[in-house]
């Protein structure tokens, strides 16, 4: 146990690491931040979900309509002319009369204008999934891919079954509850996106970084003869590697921590947590968001948070067994970094009409980056039901075997 | 000299070569690619067609009598897209029997039938005419639109499009070889960035955690090695990057471009610059300015390995300056160098003060390591 | 010849060498010290690689830091740790420090031969350096050291990881390099300089203790030192009463070699002093302080 202290001491006590944390953090603040403008105009959906549930049902759609229909009342009120909607009224205003009205009369046009836009999106949701055809889709970015032969084939009998997936969402409503609209906020993008690929690259750098440190410091120390000759000797080996780990925790729990709170301290998901991730206002591309599985907010925020740490533990492992061959934390560094990139690129060095073209793309890093589309069947070429546990398990495996041999090569290797 | 032949072997070794060659290979498929597999890409290639012919028929400049002629192209083109719309019976039972009702046509809100048809000239069948026709009409748009300045912009904007106007140099070329370079180059100064901290980082460091710094120090050279291996650093970096760029723009040249070089990048559409260079001697503005900020990070590199204790704080305190200098500065001072989107001196004023916070900061860190104690 | 003239090291608060006098004629010299006591700080001050604090250090006159280069092409210096690249041969690594020497490279390529031969390297030339032994690499450091025929030549520590044959080389080559040169030794292995040194520098307390001759170094305890038997059991009791210099098992007794001031005893002899008494002697404290 001390030995494990102290090689984490090796990580966490060097200063490049805690002035990058800091780096890393301010610069994640700085984007939340700066992207919160609309913050306010987001909690109308918490208003919303507190007067009429989380659920959209006919009931609760025409008390809705109804309020709105008093509101508008009140518009007339203020403005003395009677409208349909709030947009007729401010498509007709004229620029001159904007000083006209204060600004509590603002914010209760604003605010109206954002129920008849929910209202609006809820009223067409069915209309919207109904033109919704998910193996015409499926045939279209064939076409759009260039692909062809046994991929394709592969690619369509899932989507048969995504189909059926998609239909039995639709027949639950599980896309009828309240969300932030996704169009105008894009707020899925936004966190799982912007803010999670920030988190994930940064700490990957770190996590690299600092296991290639822990697991080279011997020979770049040249403490190599002294170390490997004690009592614990080779076997020192694998207590770097839980070390390596355990920084790594460290380190993607820190940027988690302060970026997600961060976030979650501007952003108010307070009465969303358990609308589900593929609400029809969670609808930012063509095609809506839509998860294999019954998932809520809130599950699917942990879901994809557990799913970037184990990643994140995977790189520290595939990067220490790396160091250990290579002895050298710079060249490490690099060939990682290389590497990643290579493994995301892969896919598109195979024959598009072959298995291959879809296999390849069972990788960690295509996994990392496409990490907002974790266990979802509207996510394009990776839809696969099985692309992230399978991903997992694979890559899980592989570094476990990579690690051992590694380990097991060092144990019998020559050290001068 | 052979000191600094010395030094120079250390920083290009073998092994280095390869690791750089192989990140190289990752950041041209990741990066560069896509700019030179797929250009001309798409419907891009009637306005790259379009450009080399007005080039050919007008030059490289265009004045009224020769958009009069212009003019007369599209009209003929006219004509004959009429007559091929006659030849169908479809077209001719919708009512499309002309190219103006069918340019003319509500497309928006056309029934799936009438549309189909409409995506079968284009996508099925790829009627040649119709997208010469369609990039022809873009660029006569262009045309009208020559003497307007948009009122959003600053004073000088404004006064600089004036100017533009004044001198007749209008934005009328198709651009797609413009943006072509532009993303290409913007790219390539990505990855010879990489490659320049690569290579150079460890220059320093190295001897340092050796322990080679004793013995140098002492020799007749003595402390002067260091200016050496600065120096080595900084031939090292002229190396690579004079390499990689030779690689790089033997790839570009297989985008065929060169009929656009005496072009001048003013005269492209929607690329108005403060300057009036030709698009060759933009593309060697833009090697040099490579070449500047590659100039300037190997410095920057060198002397943060004079600094830190260890590889991993190299790397370490390298990230948010390289990918910060990717964020806000990379796309002002290579590709929109000469934008008037950007100030006008802006560029200029950074690529000096980068050269001379680079250099005093070298000078400070030489009056450091003659003084310096070695322990 | 070298003039070290008030020279004081400070660190921050830490004084490492204080109000050092000391001048150099040709000659080997040997500087004596038990680790830590500021030998490494001289010995790095006239290789110009750390300054004083204070003082100044004279060659012919010239301040040494003045002299820059003209000084340094004068001076062989192996440093007690010293770096090496893994994948060069000795010769590819003396052909380097050649150049910074400002040898050319002709004139360098004979000298390394002549030097691998002299520190018996001659078979590995063109072997590199990664699968080379502790001793083979210090033998490297030696033959760097004499790159460049050095006038003045610094040496830190240069017999660890010798062997005694090749410990036995190296001192004969010393003795023929100082006859006209100026060497300077810096160890804590007495019997490496205690034959063939000119002139011994002890240095105590960051201060500088002797320079004088080994003759004349020993003649300071001078009927001092003795030799006695004694039962194992006396041990304690000896000791509390006399400087045990050293001791030694001998068929169920034990020898010792002390030091008394003031009045002997009948069954003691008294032996001439060496070195090492008075290095053990002077430097009691710090000795027992690391014990």
């Amino acid at each position: 146990m001390r030995i494990f202290i102290n090689e984490c001491k090796k990580a966490l006590t060097s200063p490049i690491l805690i002035t990058l944390l800091i780096v890393f953090s301010a610069f994640n603040i700085f984007i939340i931040v700066s992207s919160s403008d609309h913050k306010e105009e987001l909690k109308i959906v918490n208003e919303i979900i507190d007067k009429y549930g989380r659920e959209i049902t006919d009931d609760s759609l025409k008390q809705f309509e109804k309020d709105i229909q008093s509101d508008l009342l009140g518009l007339t009120e203020i403005t003395g002319k009677q409208f349909e909607s709030i947009y007729d009224f401010l498509d007709g205003l004229r620029f001159e009369e904007q000083e006209q009205y204060s600004d509590r009369d603002w914010e209760f046009f604003n605010s109206l204008q954002l129920k008849e836009m929910y209202f609006g999106m809820a009223n067409s949701i069915d209309a919207s999934y109904a033109e919704i055809d998910v193996q015409d889709g499926a045939r279209g970015d064939l076409k759009g891919y260039g692909i062809s032969g046994k991929a394709a084939e592969t690619y369509l009998r899932e989507n048969e079954e995504f189909a059926e997936r998609f239909n039995e969402m639709v027949d639950n409503e599980e896309h009828k509850e309240w969300f932030f609209a996704g169009k105008p906020y894009f707020m899925h993008s936004f966190l799982f996106k912007t803010v999670f690929l920030h988190i994930t690259i940064e700490s990957l750098l770190l996590i690299v970084l600092m296991t290639a440190l822990i697991t080279t410091y011997e020979f770049e120390n040249r403490t190599q003869l002294l170390t490997y000759s004690t009592h614990r000797g080779r076997k020192l080996m694998k207590d770097k590697l839980a070390a390596s780990l355990a920084v790594s925790t460290v380190i993607s729990l820190f940027l988690f921590t302060i970026t997600l709170g961060t976030y979650f301290f501007l952003f108010d998901y307070s009465h969303v947590w358990k609308t589900s991730i593929s609400s029809a206002f969670n609808w930012e591309n063509p095609f809506p968001y839509v998860t294999w599985w019954d998932l809520s907010v809130g599950e699917f925020l942990v879901a994809v948070v557990v799913l970037v740490f184990i990643i994140q533990l995977l790189f520290s492992g595939l990067t220490f067994a790396l160091a250990v061959i290579v002895k050298n934390s710079y060249t490490t560094f690099f060939l990682v970094a290389a590497l990643f990139i290579l493994a995301w690129l892969l896919p598109t060095f195979m024959p598009k009409s072959s298995n291959l073209f879809i296999v390849t793309s069972y990788t960690l890093s295509t996994l990392t980056m496409a990490v907002s589309q974790s266990f979802m069947g509207s996510s394009g070429l990776i839809l696969f039901k099985n692309f992230e546990w399978m991903t997992i398990s694979c890559w899980t495996i592989i570094t476990i075997v990579f690690c051992t041999i590694t380990y097991k090569r060092f144990r019998k290797m020559d050290i001068q | 000299m052979r000191v600094l032949w010395n030094e120079l072997k250390k920083i290009l070794t073998w092994k280095m070569l390869i690791l750089l060659i192989f990140i190289n290979s990752v950041l041209y498929f990741l990066l560069i690619e896509f700019d030179i597999k797929h250009f001309p890409n798409g419907s891009h290639s009637y306005s790259y067609e379009m450009g080399i012919e007005m080039i050919e028929k007008y030059g490289t400049t265009m004045d009224d009598d020769e958009f009069i002629d212009f003019k007369r192209t599209y009209a003929h083109q006219v004509e004959d897209a009429t007559q091929y719309l006659q030849s169908r019976e479809e077209f001719v039972e919708e009512g499309l029997d002309t190219y103006e009702k069918f340019l003319a046509y509500d497309w928006w809100n056309a029934s799936e039938e009438i549309y189909a048809l409409r995506s079968n000239v284009f996508f099925e069948e790829k009627v040649e005419l119709f997208w010469e026709l369609q990039e022809r009409e873009r660029l006569l748009k262009f045309y009208e639109m020559k003497d307007v300045v948009p009122d959003v912009l600053s004073k000088k904007k404004k006064q600089r499009l004036e100017e533009l106007i004044a001198q007749e140099k209008f934005g009328i070329y198709p651009e797609v070889v413009m943006m072509n370079f532009k993303t290409f180059i913007a790219n390539v100064g990505i990855a010879i960035l990489f490659s320049v901290v690569l290579v150079i980082s460890p220059a320093i460091l190295k001897d340092r955690s050796r322990q080679l710094v004793a013995i140098q120090y002492t020799t007749k050279k003595g402390r002067n090695l260091f200016k050496t291996k600065i120096l080595a650093g900084i031939i090292a970096t002229f190396i690579v990057i004079t390499a990689l760029l030779a690689v790089y723009f033997s790839l570009y040249s297989l985008n065929n471009t060169s009929m656009y070089f005496d072009v001048r990048v003013n005269t492209f559409i929607a690329n108005e610059s403060w300057f009036d260079p030709t698009f060759f001697q933009f593309i060697l503005l833009c090697i040099a300015g490579i070449y500047i900020i590659g100039l300037v990070l190997g410095l920057l590199s060198m002397a943060f390995s004079t600094l830190v204790p260890n590889m991993v704080s190299l790397i370490g305190i390298q990230i948010p300056f390289v990918v910060g200098f990717l964020i806000i500065g990379l796309y002002p001072l290579l590709p929109e160098m000469i934008s008037i989107w950007h100030p006008k001196w802006l560029s200029m004023i950074s690529y000096c003060a980068m050269i001379i916070i680079v250099i005093i900061f070298t000078a400070i860190l030489w009056k450091r390591e003659k003084k310096l104690d070695i322990l | 010849m070298i003039v070290v003239k008030d020279v004081s090291k400070q660190y921050g608060d830490f004084t490492a060498l204080q109000n050092v006098d000391l001048e150099f004629g040709n000659g080997l010299y040997g500087l004596l010290a038990p680790n830590g006591a500021g030998k490494t700080t001289l010995i790095k001050m006239l290789a110009t690689l750390i300054s004083p604090t204070k003082g100044e250090i004279f060659y012919n006159g010239k301040n040494i830091n003045d002299m820059d280069d003209q000084y340094r092409e004068r001076l062989g210096y192996l440093p007690q740790q010293f770096g090496y690249y893994k994948n060069y041969s000795p010769k590819q690594y003396l052909l380097y420090l050649a150049a910074l020497k400002g040898i050319g490279k002709k004139e360098a390529l004979n000298k390394i031969d002549e030097l691998l031969e002299k520190v018996a390297l001659s078979d590995v030339v063109n072997k590199k350096m990664k699968k080379f032994s502790g001793g083979m690499i210090q033998r490297v450091g030696i033959a760097q050291a004499l790159l460049n025929d050095p006038e003045i030549l610094i040496l830190d520590e240069p017999t660890a990881g010798l062997d005694p044959k090749e410990r036995a080389r190296f001192r004969h080559l010393l003795t023929d390099l100082a006859r006209d040169r100026l060497v300077i030794i810096s160890t804590h292995i007495v019997s490496d300089i205690e034959s063939i040194a000119n002139e011994i520098i002890m240095i105590r307390n960051k201060q500088l203790l002797y320079k004088d001759s080994v003759a004349d170094i020993c003649a300071t305890l001078n009927g001092c030192v003795f030799e006695t038997t004694i039962d194992y059991g006396q041990l304690e009791d000896f000791r509390k009463n006399n400087i045990l210099l050293s001791e030694k098992q001998e068929y169920g007794q034990m020898t010792v070699r002390f030091i008394h001031k003031g009045n002997s005893e009948d069954e003691w002899t008294s032996v001439p002093p060496q070195l090492e008494d008075v290095f053990l002697y002077e430097y009691r404290d710090e000795l027992e302080g690391e014990n």
